[in-house]
């Protein structure tokens, strides 16, 4: 079950404590419109909308981190599809110096992930969310979440 | 501008290992435009140590604040109250602006998070370039607007050395050739004549070898 494989010791005593994780996405709703889509008994989604994805910059991914995500995904249109041109180009840029910085401070920057959806496919969001929190089973919750 | 970049996270945690509260004081004028050392990068560091060292089982409190420019005592006197809270204060300005503010606030332990790196352009996005090394007598206008004391690595005033090739530096392929440029430039201008007249020695006095340097304008002084 999910909910075992993301289990984690709380270091008092040897207790265990166990949470749903939590999976902070953002999107531009020219992708996606929103994240009710997206929703699952298993796991938590805050959803982040913005104009274009290119607003999530770095210390808002990261702060998502210390907001007690375990994952972030970040969901933009299709190469060559952007409104505003050059917005997923720089969305990708920010999220490959993240996940290094990610990596660096040992959270792991794999938490973090681009993805590109072409508009309103909800169903590859669904699927790209499954896919995090299966990931999410095999790596255990964040432990700066 | 003054181009600078950020400290690696691991030095900077190794400098604030130990403090409990933490200002990190960032500068909003040039290592704001180079990335360095503006808001956003204040933030982001304050981000990377408080998740980092939680990663660790270790907590500090970090407080930002970025003023328009360290190396004023208008603008950093904003930074007072904040700075009277903490005991060490990790500043993402130029060397100056760290000095500036190490003297005016002497109690907390001013910590450089920046390396200062040069004097230098945007010359495209993400690519800042050194332009000038503030020899303190600028003679631009003799070389095509080129300076051949900051791109060239031998500081010539007298025309390229052997080592170039195809418009290239020996010392690194990766940089133009600037006696390459001043020649191309002279070409194309129509002025080679102006590269046959006699240009006396770089007179080195005025730049660092004369120790630190002073502009005093007495103008301005009240």
């Amino acid at each position: 079950m999910l909910m075992e494989n993301v289990r984690r010791m709380s270091g008092k005593g040897g207790l265990v404590r166990t949470r749903k994780p939590r999976i902070t996405v953002f999107h531009c709703f020219t992708a996606l419109e929103n994240t009710a889509s997206l929703e699952g008994s298993d796991y938590e989604i805050q959803g982040i909308k913005m104009p274009c994805s290119s607003i999530s910059r770095e210390g808002f991914l990261l702060r998502a981190f210390e907001a007690g995500a375990d994952a972030v995904v970040v969901l933009v249109c299709p190469v060559n599809s952007c409104r505003y041109v050059q917005g997923n180009i720089r969305t990708e840029k920010r999220v490959s110096r993240v996940k290094k910085i990610l990596d660096e401070i040992g959270i792991g920057g794999r938490r973090l992930n681009m993805y590109n959806i072409v508009q309103g496919d909800e169903a590859a969001a669904r699927r790209i969310i499954e896919q995090t929190v299966a990931e999410l089973g095999e790596w255990g919750l964040s432990a700066a979440a | 501008m003054i181009v600078g970049e950020q400290k690696p996270l691991e030095e900077i945690k190794a400098k604030v290992d130990g403090y409990s509260k933490i200002l990190i004081l960032g500068c909003g004028t040039c290592v704001k435009t180079c990335f360095a050392g503006g808001e956003d990068e204040v933030a982001m560091l304050a981000l990377a140590l408080r998740l980092s060292l939680k990663m660790e089982g270790k907590s500090i409190r970090v407080e930002e604040q970025t003023v328009e420019r360290q190396c004023e005592d208008e603008f950093i006197k904003e930074a007072a109250a904040n700075i009277a809270d903490v005991k060490a204060v990790v500043s993402l300005a130029c060397g100056a602006g760290v000095q500036m503010v190490a003297s005016r606030f002497p109690q907390v332990s001013l910590l450089p998070g920046v390396n200062t790196t040069f004097i230098g352009i945007l010359e495209k996005a993400g690519l800042f370039t050194e332009k000038c090394l503030g020899c303190g007598n600028c003679v631009v206008d003799l070389f095509g607007g080129i300076c051949p004391i900051s791109r060239c690595a031998k500081k010539l005033f007298h025309g390229p050395c052997g080592g170039s090739s195809k418009g290239k530096c020996e010392v690194n392929a990766d940089t133009d050739c600037a006696w390459q440029l001043i020649v191309d430039h002279a070409a194309a201008t129509g002025q080679l004549d102006k590269l046959a007249e006699y240009v006396p020695p770089k007179d080195w006095r005025s730049s660092q070898a004369g120790g630190p340097r002073k502009v005093h304008r007495e103008d301005h002084e009240i």
